[in-house]
This record gives structure tokens, C-alpha cells and sequence, in this order.
């Protein structure tokens, strides 16, 4: 394997937005993302967007995967949830299928128990919808399949790299 | 791992600088950081000691401007350099689109460039990654130093595939920019071959 990538059209983009959508308002969550564990952000929803969000997918992504690893080192196959309690906003951490997290971000009013408990309820749905998308991803072979009509954009030329860098 | 919203126009690539401890990495990300326009760049987090040795990793997110309308977005990480965090080393390199491998060019740090070099090829491949199949540049830093070995004798060395090479004092931003270039240009051509 050589390079890997997630493209995400305009079906599951809106699909994944309404689940995570769904899962804020029942937590009444400031925000929820969802990122790659290598620390991309893919989708958010909640009125905390004005927080700097790709420096806070990259530092909840390394932060489940150094959890991770402290699991490996006492025979545990993962831990698969983070909670880091504040006093006004507490942030919780969990990974999704193996590949992807899920950050929320919530005040004070709400339990951390209950948060566990929904996430792990709201989770299996968001799980399965991304599996799903993965699933086409690896067959969208067939050029009318949508995935590929999007990625015939990528098909940019040398001179376009190059005006990119300023020559 | 490369992500494309074909919704928002934007494509993220990863890009992880590696090499030995105290070979510049950080330098590196420091230089762009400071000759990036605030509008083209995030915050630059650096997970640190106190004696400012990388811990866990440095990372700085980059805008490049737009191919297509396409946004172009590069996250650069460092890794720590220091041996002993080989554990953190695997944890940044999960899903790298490109690598831009620092080496230090003083002849007394060869024997820990041949390692670094080592520990990358077999980190990649446990997780399932070929160097020899991926955006891949050198760059050999520290050329302002006395003691710096004579470039074309580290090439012979630490080539690994006729990977693109420049010679750097990332200190005076020297060879920075066109390592970053060079890397960038590579995970985009990848990106269009896997179109």
C-alpha cells in the first residue's frame, strides 16, 4: 500500500452532517466532530465552530492514539473512550470503528455519564454509515458511480500544480 | 491519508518530517510558520519538553491556495527524533500522504541518520506502508557547518529511491521552502494518479 485516501461526496456528506446533527441536539453538546484517527477533520456540527478545529482534531486524534498505545502496553486491546473533565467544558473522545473518532464538547449541565451513554447508543448508527461508505468508496470503480464522476476534479495537470507554487 | 470534500472543495493531505533528534524538524515547521501569512496558517502546536525537544510531535496546519477550485490544505508533523520515542514515531506516521526525511549533516551524526532512516522504513512497513511507493523527499540540513559531510557522499548514503534532495540551513530558512514544495508536488501528483 501506497497512498490511501477518504473522498467525500455530496450524499454521505449531507447523511454523516444529519446524524451528527441529531446526536448534538439530543446532547445538547457544543460541538461534535468527527475526525480520521491520522487527525483530519471530516464533519462538525454545534455552535462551538468558532474553536480552532483542526488543531483540536489533530491533538484528539494523538491523543486517543497514545491512549492506545498505553493500552497495548498493559494487554488491553484498546480504551476506547477519552474524558477530559473541565470545570465550565469537558471533552469526551471515542473511536469509531477503528479509523475515525468522535469529539464532543459539552458544558457543565451535562452529566459525563449520560454523554457516555448516549455517544455509545448514537454511535452504532454513525458507525455503520461510515462503514458503508467505505464500502463504495473501495468499489466506486464504475465512472457513472458518483465518487468517480467527483474525483474526474482531481485530474489536474502539471501547470496547475505549478500555479499552485507560484511558477 | 489523504481527505477530499467534494462538498466544501477542500483536500487535506498529511506531511511527516522525520530524521534523528536535534536534525532540524522543527526548524523546518518554525520557518514556514513564520514566513506564512497569518490567513494561510493554523496555530503551530508544539508538544515539548522544557528544554524544547520534541515530546510527541510539532504540527502546523497550511494553506497552499487552490488547484481547481480545490483548497489545498497540508497538516506538517514532525516526529521527536530521540530514539527511546519510537512509540510516539508510530503513533504521528498513521496515515502520512508524504515524508520529508531531515537528516543532519554533520559526519559525527551519520551513524544516527542510518538509523533514523532504518526506524522509518520499518515502522512504515509495520503498518503496512512501502517508502519506496511513497512522496518521499530528502533534505540534508546543518550545510552551513564546518563538520557537514560532503553532500554527494550523504546522498550515496541516505538515497533511498532517487528521491528529490536539497541541501539546507533551515535556521536561515535555506532549502526550507523547496522541500515543502517538493513533497507537496509529489502527494499532489499521487492524489491526480488516483483519480
Amino acid at each position: 500500500m501506497g497512498f490511501s485516501q477518504i473522498a467525500l461526496g455530496e450524499s454521505d456528506y449531507h447523511r454523516i452532517n444529519s446524524v451528527l446533527r441529531a446526536m448534538q441536539q439530543e446532547l445538547d453538546s457544543e460541538l461534535v466532530l468527527l475526525i480520521h484517527r491520522s487527525g483530519q477533520q471530516i464533519a462538525t456540527d454545534g455552535p462551538a465552530q468558532n474553536l480552532d478545529l483542526t488543531s483540536l482534531s489533530s491533538l484528539a486524534a494523538a491523543s486517543l492514539a497514545a491512549t492506545d498505545g498505553l493500552a497495548q502496553i498493559v494487554g488491553e486491546k484498546e480504551f476506547s473512550v477519552l474524558f477530559h473533565q473541565g470545570r465550565r467544558r469537558s471533552i469526551h473522545i471515542s473511536s469509531l470503528d477503528g479509523q475515525f473518532c468522535l469529539v464532543l464538547l459539552f458544558g457543565e449541565r451535562v452529566s459525563p455519564g449520560l454523554v457516555r451513554w448516549k455517544v455509545k447508543k448514537a454511535s452504532g448508527g454513525l458507525t455503520q454509515l461510515l462503514q458503508e461508505h467505505q464500502g463504495r468508496a473501495a468499489t466506486a470503480t464504475d465512472a457513472k458511480s458518483s465518487l468517480a464522476k467527483d474525483s474526474a476534479c482531481l485530474l489536474f495537470t502539471d501547470d496547475d500544480i505549478e500555479k499552485l507554487f507560484g511558477k | 491519508m489523504t481527505f477530499i470534500n467534494y462538498v466544501a472543495r477542500e483536500i487535506n493531505c498529511k506531511i511527516v518530517y522525520y530524521g534523528p533528534g536535534l536534525g532540524g524538524k522543527t526548524t523546518n515547521l518554525k520557518y514556514v510558520y513564520d514566513i506564512t501569512n497569518p490567513e494561510n496558517k493554523g496555530k503551530l502546536i508544539s508538544l515539548a519538553t522544557e528544554t524544547e525537544r520534541t515530546l510527541f510531535f510539532d504540527f502546523l496546519p497550511l494553506d497552499l491556495g487552490q488547484i481547481r477550485g480545490f483548497s489545498t490544505r497540508f497538516h506538517l508533523y514532525t516526529v521527536p527524533g530521540q530514539v527511546f520515542y519510537d512509540a510516539s514515531r508510530k503513533l504521528i506516521l498513521k496515515g502520512a500522504d508524504g515524508i520529508v526525511f531531515v537528516a543532519d549533516s554533520q559526519e559525527e551524526r551519520l551513524d544516527a541518520n542510518l538509523e533514523s532512516v532504518s526506524n522509518l522504513h520499518q515502522n512504515l512497513k509495520e503498518q503496512g506502508f512501502d517508502l519506496a511507493r511513497m512522496p518521499y523527499v530528502l533534505q540534508l540540513n546543518k550545510r552551513d557547518l564546518p563538520n557537514a559531510m560532503p553532500a554527494d557522499q550523504l546522498k550515496k548514503l541516505l538515497l533511498v529511491k532517487g528521491e528529490p534532495v536539497f541541501e539546507a540551513v533551515a535556521t536561515k530558512g535555506t532549502g526550507v521552502l523547496d522541500t515543502l514544495k517538493a513533497i507537496a508536488r509529489q502527494v499532489l501528483i499521487e492524489l491526480r494518479k488516483s483519480a
